[in-house]
């Protein structure tokens, strides 16, 4: 227990246990976040209304609702959501629920579909969301006041787009999306630029469950210090394709030595978003490169050179993009304190070459799906994490501490050639491993649950100002 | 009508290529597959349709030779996969295995399969279901797997599979 804090206070959540649960000392040098953050089942509640509820939060993609008609199924923390593309060529995001008896409505993860018909009493709503039929309503002695009633779809209060990405707020109170990205924009750039038609998720996909905290998946994605010991199974196949020439060639992954000898960084932005990265010996291993002259032409060199340099980011709370072998989209939803649903895609550049995407298929296979080489290892560890942080008494875990003697407040000179403006830097050779990318998760994370239990609006302060 | 040899040696490979696993004799396992065998396990593109094609759709595994079946053992091997040690213990269950096809020097085999797999880390247990389409061909090595594809039936996974689920 943290001193000077009760069992009252905690049951309370009180904004004095709240403070104190991120030790966030930038004069002291000192970054902490304790072990009920990732442990706490009273947290975990609160974190579902004053987090995944108070923010932006990653739906999907437009190319995966390309024509009207279609709809994609998901979620916000616990709540159900349906984003649909209507007639109008508009397209909306709403709670899937139906407003007869709270049913979930549309019950297929996507599809196309003029109508959407509840299966309990037959409701059915179209596109833009509209009830269009209350199942035998004349003959239903319905009083006056129900035709005063709304019946349509619950709107969520924000939905956006950001190039091809689409995001959702239950709350209203949020800032404009693009506001909310700020600075970290350079890097989704980096992601959905690549296809000069545009990115779009590879067919099939990745689903699992680990029974842990989902901020163990929010950090791991940023985390370049576990590589060396999480990973050496991974890197003893990799050395062994190398010098035997053996093994799944097919991958064509770069050589991990070679990555060791990169200067790389942390970059952090407002909002709770972070950027890694770490240049890339070998190019010519990445599926990109291939079609490199035709995207320099595009979007100019300095992005193109950026595209080819390793680069892990994170939209706080629940969406990554990583771009360290091929490219991944990664969204993780929390089920429990203790589990976490994760889904995986492929991002590909729409109409990409067949052997490239081929060659993409075999290096996110081997690399990031739950039955490849990595992902087992991180999620291994992320469930040892749910036992270990069982035990508050260890206090605050030591995580977030690597690089605050390194790092610079703004942007370093590779952020400003790119005209990025992060809140801070910290830049080494890759055994920096620099841990300075949590100071934005969690004090975001802090900044939302002190803000939501307070009463306080989330998003009263200035967006471009100072926190 | 299919000759029932067919059939003894169908039951005897998928019978031997399950309890090699269970029993982790890895070199024995590897030994059934032919050198240039695909090894295919297709995601699911939605509820009920799955991948079709592995060079332009996401599988949870794809190789096309036994070469990246090597680097499974290499793994399990190494003693330094925490997702690997210690390892789970599975008891492979096959089972309605009828002949798809025949020829000469070939068989088509289709089969159910019941994986059960504990993990004596978290003490847990799952099942992982579904069927195995084989391919079964005729060589100076006898019968070998030329052919495996893997059809995963409850596919919200736990944290990890490896080859020795499937």
């Amino acid at each position: 227990m943290i001193e000077g804090v009760n069992a009252r206070m905690i049951r309370g959540m009180d904004t004095r246990y709240l403070e104190q649960l991120v030790d966030d000392r930038p004069a002291d040098g000192v970054f902490r976040v304790h072990a009920d953050v990732y442990a706490s089942s009273e947290l975990f509640e609160l974190e579902q209304k004053h987090v995944f509820e108070r923010t932006w939060i990653f739906l999907g993609l437009e190319s995966q609702l390309p024509r009207p008609n279609d709809y994609l199924v998901t979620w916000i923390g616990r709540l159900p959501v349906l984003v649909t593309h209507a007639a109008d060529g508009v397209r909306r995001a709403f709670l899937n629920v139906c407003r007869h008896k709270g049913t979930l409505l549309c019950r297929l993860e996507s599809g196309n579909s003029r109508f959407h018909v509840c299966p309990y009493h037959g409701w059915a709503y179209d596109a833009t969301g509209r009830a269009v039929d209350i199942k035998d309503q004349a003959s239903g002695g319905y009083a006056e006041a129900f035709s005063g009633d709304d019946h349509n779809l619950v709107p969520l209060g924000a939905f956006a787009a950001y190039k091809g990405l689409l995001f959702g707020s239950v709350s209203a109170d949020v800032p404009p999306l693009e506001d909310f990205l700020g600075d970290l924009k350079f890097f989704l750039d980096l992601a959905m630029e690549q296809g000069p038609q545009g990115m779009e998720f590879v067919p099939g996909r990745i689903g699992f469950t680990y029974n842990g905290n989902w901020k163990a998946q929010l950090d791991n994605s940023s985390d370049a210090y576990h590589l060396t010991s999480t990973h050496v199974s991974f890197m003893e196949v990799q050395r062994r394709r190398a010098d035997l020439v053996s093994g799944h060639q097919e991958a064509r992954q770069f050589d991990w030595k070679k990555r060791f000898e990169q200067e790389g960084g942390a970059y952090t932005f407002r909002n709770g978003h972070n950027a890694i990265w770490l240049n890339q010996s070998e190019s010519s291993k990445r599926p990109i490169f291939s079609q490199i002259a035709e995207v320099r032409d595009r979007v100019g060199e300095l992005k193109a050179e950026w595209m080819l340099r390793l680069r892990n980011l994170t939209v706080f709370p629940s969406m990554q993009i990583a771009d360290s072998t091929s490219l991944l989209i990664r969204t993780f939803r929390p089920v429990a304190v203790d589990r976490t649903e994760m889904r995986y895609y492929c991002l590909a550049p729409i109409g990409e070459a067949a052997d490239v995407r081929a060659w993409r298929l075999r290096q996110f296979e081997d690399f990031f799906n739950v039955s490849g080489f990595a992902t087992p290892d991180d999620t291994t560890m992320y469930e040892d994490m749910a036992v270990g942080l069982k035990a508050s008494q260890i206090g605050f875990v030591q995580g977030y501490s690597r690089g605050i003697a390194v790092q610079v407040s703004g942007a370093d000179a590779l952020a400003r050639a790119a005209g990025v403006a992060p809140v801070s830097s910290a830049h080494g050779m890759f055994d920096l491993q620099a841990e300075t990318w949590g100071h934005a998760l969690y004090r975001e994370w802090a900044r939302l649950m002190r803000t939501g239990a307070a009463g306080d609006p989330a998003w009263a302060h200035a967006v471009g100002g100072p926190r | 009508m299919i000759p029932s040899a067919h059939a003894v040696i169908a039951t005897r490979v998928l019978q031997r290529e399950a309890a090699l696993l269970d029993e982790r004799r890895w070199d024995e396992w590897i030994a059934l597959f032919a050198a240039d065998c695909e090894y295919w396990v297709p995601t699911w593109r939605t509820e009920a349709e799955l991948t079709t094609d592995p060079q332009r759709e996401l599988s949870h595994i794809y190789y096309a030779s036994r070469a990246g079946l090597e680097d499974r053992l290499v793994r399990i091997r190494s003693g330094r996969s925490p997702a690997t040690t210690p390892l789970r213990r599975t008891a492979h269950c096959v089972s309605n295995i009828e002949l798809t096809g025949a020829g000469e020097t070939h068989l088509e085999v289709r089969s159910t399969f019941a994986n059960h797999v504990f993990d004596p880390h978290h003490r847990t247990q799952i099942v992982l279901f579904g069927w195995s389409e084989h391919r079964l061909e005729y060589g100076s090595a006898g019968w070998l797997i030329a052919r495996r594809k893997i059809v995963l039936q409850n596919d919200q996974l736990p944290a990890m599979i490896d080859i020795y689920c499937l």
